[in-house]
């Protein structure tokens, strides 16, 4: 086995170094981070993979959101495990991995409070502003520069993502793929209802 | 040439099947013993995978301990033992 991976192949995998209640630790604490961040701007989740300003903005419906985020998937990863792995396989790295895995969410959610983005959810919650935000031309320029930063972070998550499985539940090939796609979009339409029927 | 550490070829170069023993020869008297036989089961494994078994041996089959000694993650050792298991179950059948 070799185990002197190079730093990328760390940073595409992770999980080949860390799993298991560390990550679960480190995990958790990215998400604290995250739902403090989302607080402070007004972010919410409204399933794995959409996000934005939201009717109802208490504290708890962040940390319903955060939690829903990370659990509905891991749930779906870890039922996949049992099911498709000849592994035994750890509840405790499965979502552990996944935890970790949701922490370029925070970066996100930073990019999410940035002003243009701000003024931007403010100004879309009221379809009535389309107008007014289309004339804005920096204001859009500056939002579209915010939202495209986002996209190399939600892609490293979904990576982050397939590698939680791949090491989590020894899962590779058609496996891997099958409980991967159901557990993000599976995840992703049951987190959405899951947050809808809570907050 | 003495120094240089010759691996043991486990597949054909040509056609890539799975090479077999067929002559053996002691170097203190240079008897010669041939015939067709097959590698043992563990030879036939690859330099890392024959590496780890005998950590696993030497860390008393503890995943934690090599875990911890190889610097990786334990669902990465059990993985790479699962799958050495998996290719022992296919050379054994």
């Amino acid at each position: 086995m070799d185990n002197k991976k190079s730093r990328f192949e760390i940073a595409v995998n992770p999980f080949i170094r860390i799993a298991g209640g560390k990550a679960l630790a480190i995990g958790l604490a990215g998400m604290l981070l995250s739902a403090i961040v989302a607080i402070s701007g007004d972010v919410h989740y409204h399933g794995l993979l959409h996000y934005g300003p939201a009717v109802n903005n208490a504290w708890w419906t962040h940390a319903v959101e955060v939690l829903a985020v990370w659990l509905v998937p891991a749930v779906l990863f870890y039922l996949g495990g049992r099911l498709r792995s000849k592994s035994q396989i750890r509840a405790v790295d499965v979502f552990g991995t996944v935890a970790f895995a949701q922490i370029p969410l925070l970066v996100v959610n930073l990019l999410m409070i940035t002003p243009p983005m701000q003024q931007m959810a403010e100004l879309a919650i009221d379809a009535n502003n389309i107008g007014q935000l289309l004339a804005d031309h920096q204001l859009l320029v500056m939002s579209t520069l915010m939202t495209l930063l986002q996209i190399p972070f939600v892609v490293l998550m979904l990576l982050w993502m397939v590698m939680a499985v791949k090491v989590s539940c020894n899962l590779k090939s058609w496996a891997l793929v099958v409980v991967y796609a159901v557990g993000i979009i599976g995840g992703d339409i049951l987190s959405r209802i899951v947050i809808s029927y809570i907050v | 040439m003495e120094n240089v550490e010759r691996k043991l070829p486990l597949e054909c170069p040509s056609c890539q099947s799975r090479l077999r023993v067929q002559k053996m020869h002691c170097a203190e008297c240079g008897t010669e013993v041939s015939g067709d036989y097959q590698l043992p089961l563990l030879a036939r494994l690859s330099d890392n995978e024959q590496k780890f078994i005998i950590e696993f041996v030497k860390s008393s089959g503890s995943l934690k301990d090599m875990a911890k000694s190889m610097g990786v993650s334990y669902p990465t050792v059990r993985n790479y033992l699962d799958d050495i298991i998996e290719k022992l179950n296919e050379y054994g059948q």
